[in-house]
């Protein structure tokens, strides 16, 4: 699939007027694929009429069917044989459940140059080797889930000379660990080489108030960065508004705000989001969001709260050519940031609540993806 | 955390209180029996001193949202205790009844082994309430998402009345830890399962043979309309049951069957729904629950067509619900929310149906003519159905009322029988 091929091997990285005709190319050729080699996706465009010669203008990107992140924890769709797949990964199933999505090596083509683009863009690259701070979970064999791998892949923006983890696997089981995070911190301060913490925002919410908690201060060595990956999974309740969060780390780590590099992503979308120095997450290249009314499901216009559709043409394995979260946002133009990224940008105000749902229904639970609580 | 004999302890003395489990257990059941009335005294206490507002920084820090210390309390009353003794017992339950040659009384089981579910905050501690009502000492694993209000509760349960200590055990311990698990199902003289069917299965292979099992699973409910008292008005109540519940309860309606055949009377039934549906729907707060109830029926829609069942279906398309109707007759679960499935189901075939899902069926609302609804409640409650009620309630409580066609209290006890 070359047309794939020609919108992430680009070397503008946010110029969407310019990646129109060739997003729209990858997604007829992607959208033709699946229907080709996916039965139900087949069925789902024959229910809804669609075919792909209907994508003539980028408006026109509204009318793909969409299938949201709950449909793909309920059913796993495949477009080729898993002998095919570079690999198989799932969604991190905070609440029991969770996606199977495949990955296709064209795909992985595909991700490279996006990485390294974006990766240069937003001063993520740096040839000057790093400790690595990993405030997620070690990687095993066990695990497949993408935040895992995303953050294991997130160590090589630099060659990396020590990876610590928050998570390890202790007794087949995940165990947080801040303390020895905190301590490791401090050895670190003393080090000539910078230090790279990833992980979650909750995990480095909590391990800074633990080391303010303990009067615990370190000043990481210049130029050591923070990148927050995944979003706040079951600690949104204690989610903190960023400027809260930034103070903290440059008063307890001594990393500047301007260190802090915000990314997003889904397994299911696995496009590679970076905030902007000011904190947006403006549109690239690769992706395009169409946010949706929460009731009739109809786009909307720039600005209004609704249901977020996230498009890109990146995956052949799994047909996430249109796929909707269960997160409700909005965008906003890119002039109104002020960062000079052009394209717009997208505010996640959080999940509409589906993990929470209690249920004594009979069956429901497997239904809203759950698995059974017992 | 573990709750054993009135103290807190942590999670690595498990292995050290189930071995001691036995001798605590034999030593509490060989001592003076728990009196009904001091269980009662102590929980009446304690829900006078919740209103005073004794516990409120711990209710703030536990009580679930969507509860509200108004629906707790009365729960906590000695009225309610009494009265709830008195509807599944009877009279004076603890008293000698002569009979010719004997007489009978009811006993505590002994121990009970509650596996309480995550689903309903709180009803960890009314299961073991449960079971100190009937006298009997409690085994209690807490579900995974308990993050603390069953081991608070507890705690100051024992605080009101010390006697209560020995007859309370609580276990922080994953469903995963089969040897655990079976250790104290093997100390039980019934167990009580809260759950799916998955968590019951699991239950059941777990259970010693001697041992009672006792099984709460999840149920299904539906509404019967066969005609109308008062049409707006009766589908009005039945829309904001819909939305309301979000049709996660057991209770809560899933599918509403119609006593008739014909298509096109269908059809029309869903269009007077629908406008119902949508006016319930519209009260909902904030923008998250309309976007639930869109993302759920338009995923349930997406896998009726992979799985190539939308054949025959007419889906009703509403802001924030939907009203499906199905060409089959099965009652099944719907996509939640306030996405309703239509079926019809004239009253001749309700009862071979209905019989395919017994053991799942819990409440019909029931819709229909005055001059009908002797017979059809008749039909209803032969098919298996535990709670019938009008339009609006089937998810309202009512005093004296069964649970999935039981009482609870009765099946925590023993007959015994002295010859005098």
């Amino acid at each position: 699939m070359l047309s794939r091929q020609r919108l992430f091997w680009t070397a503008h990285p946010y110029d969407l007027l310019r990646s129109e005709e060739k997003f729209l190319q990858a997604c007829r050729d992607n959208a033709a694929y699946h229907i080709k080699h996916c039965p139900g996706y087949a069925a789902v465009c024959a229910h809804f009429g669609f075919s792909p010669d209907q994508l003539r203008t980028p408006e026109d990107l509204a009318r793909l069917p969409v299938l949201p992140t709950l449909f793909f924890k309920r059913k796993a769709l495949f477009s080729m044989p898993q002998w095919r797949m570079a690999m198989k990964v799932t969604s991190s199933g905070t609440s029991g459940k969770y996606s199977r999505i495949g990955f296709d090596w064209g795909c992985i083509l595909a991700e490279a140059p996006m990485v390294v683009a974006l990766g240069f863009r937003h001063h993520l690259v740096s040839p000057k080797p790093a400790h690595c701070v990993i405030l997620g979970y070690r990687p095993h064999r066990s695990n497949h889930t993408g935040v895992t791998r995303t953050m294991f892949g997130l160590t090589h923006f630099s060659p990396p000379l020590s990876r610590t983890y928050a998570l390890e696997l202790v007794d087949g089981a995940y165990v947080p660990d801040l303390d020895r995070i905190a301590a490791a911190l401090q050895k670190l301060e003393a080090s000539p080489f910078p230090t790279r913490i990833i992980g979650f925002p909750s995990y480095l919410w909590f391990g800074l108030g633990r080391m303010e908690e303990l009067g615990l201060r370190v000043k990481l060595p210049r130029g050591s960065r923070i990148i927050l990956a995944g979003g706040w999974k079951q600690h949104a309740a204690q989610e903190v508004d960023k400027a809260t969060l930034y103070a903290l780390a440059e008063k307890v780590l001594g990393i500047p705000e301007g260190n802090v590099n915000e990314l997003f992503g889904a397994v299911e979308h696995p496009i590679f989001y970076n905030a902007c120095e000011r904190h947006h997450f403006h549109i690239p290249v690769y992706g395009r969001v169409i946010i949706r009314d929460p009731e009739s499901l109809e786009p909307l216009p720039m600005g209004r709260v609704g249901l977020v559709n996230l498009i890109s043409p990146l995956m052949t394995a799994t047909p996430t050519l249109s796929v909707m979260t269960d997160d409700l946002g909005y965008l906003t133009p890119g002039e109104a940031c002020g960062c000079g990224i052009q394209s717009p940008y997208l505010t996640i105000l959080g999940r509409v609540g589906m993990a929470d749902i209690q249920t004594c229904a009979a069956g429901a639970a497997e239904l809203l993806g759950k698995g059974e609580a017992f | 955390m573990i709750f054993a004999n009135g103290t807190l302890l942590p999670d690595s003395e498990r292995a050290a209180v189930i071995q001691g489990l036995a001798a605590g257990i034999n030593a509490a059941r060989m001592a003076p029996p728990l009196r009904v009335e001091t269980v009662i005294a102590a929980v009446d206490a304690l829900g006078k001193r919740l209103a005073a507002g004794e516990f409120d920084s711990l209710l703030t820090q536990f009580l679930p949202t969507g509860i509200t210390l108004e629906e707790l309390l009365p729960l906590l009353s000695r009225e309610t205790l009494e009265a709830k003794l008195t509807a599944e017992l009877g009279p004076d339950p603890f008293g000698a009844r002569a009979f010719p040659k004997t007489t009978a009384r009811l006993l505590p089981l002994g121990t009970l082994f509650h596996v309480a579910p995550g689903n309903m905050p709180g009803l960890p501690v009314y299961t073991v309430l449960e079971g100190l009502l009937t006298g009997n000492i409690n085994l209690l694993k807490l579900p995974r998402e308990d993050k603390g209000l069953s081991l608070a509760a507890l705690n100051i349960l024992v605080e009101q009345e010390p006697q209560l200590a020995p007859y309370l055990y609580a276990f922080d311990l994953p469903s995963s830890d089969q040897e655990s698990m079976a250790a104290l199902a093997a100390l039980a003289d019934g167990v009580v399962t809260w759950g799916g069917e998955e968590a019951i299965r699991a239950m059941r292979s777990m259970t010693p043979a001697g041992c009672k099992l006792i099984e709460w699973g999840h149920r299904l409910s539906f509404a019967y309309v066969a005609g109308f008292e008062e049409k707006a008005a009766e589908l009005a109540a039945l829309a904001d049951h819909i939305v309301e519940t979000g049709q996660r309860l057991c209770s809560s309606c899933q599918v509403v069957f119609l006593d008739t055949q014909d298509r096109q009377q269908a059809e029309a039934f869903c269009r007077d729904l629908l406008p119902y549906l949508e006016r319930a729907a519209a009260r909902r707060p904030g923008p998250g629950a309309g976007a639930q109830a869109t993302l759920s029926g338009h995923t349930a829609l997406l896998e009726r067509i992979v799985e190539g069942r939308v054949q025959g279906e007419v889906l009703f398309r509403g802001r924030g619900c939907s009203v499906l109707l199905r060409p089959d007759q099965e009652l099944e679960l719907s996509p939640l929310e306030g996405n309703v499935l239509v079926k019809c189901l004239p009253r001749s075939k309700l009862l071979p149906t209905l019989r395919r899902q017994r053991g799942r069926l819990q409440t019909a609302g029931l819709l229909c003519a005055p001059r009908d609804r002797e017979e059809l409640t008749a039909l209803l409650a032969r098919a298996g159905v535990t709670r019938i009620t009008r339009a609006g309630s089937l998810s309202a409580a009512f005093p004296g009322e069964g649970h999935d066609g039981e009482y609870p209290l009765r099946r925590y006890l023993r007959v015994v029988d002295v010859e005098t």
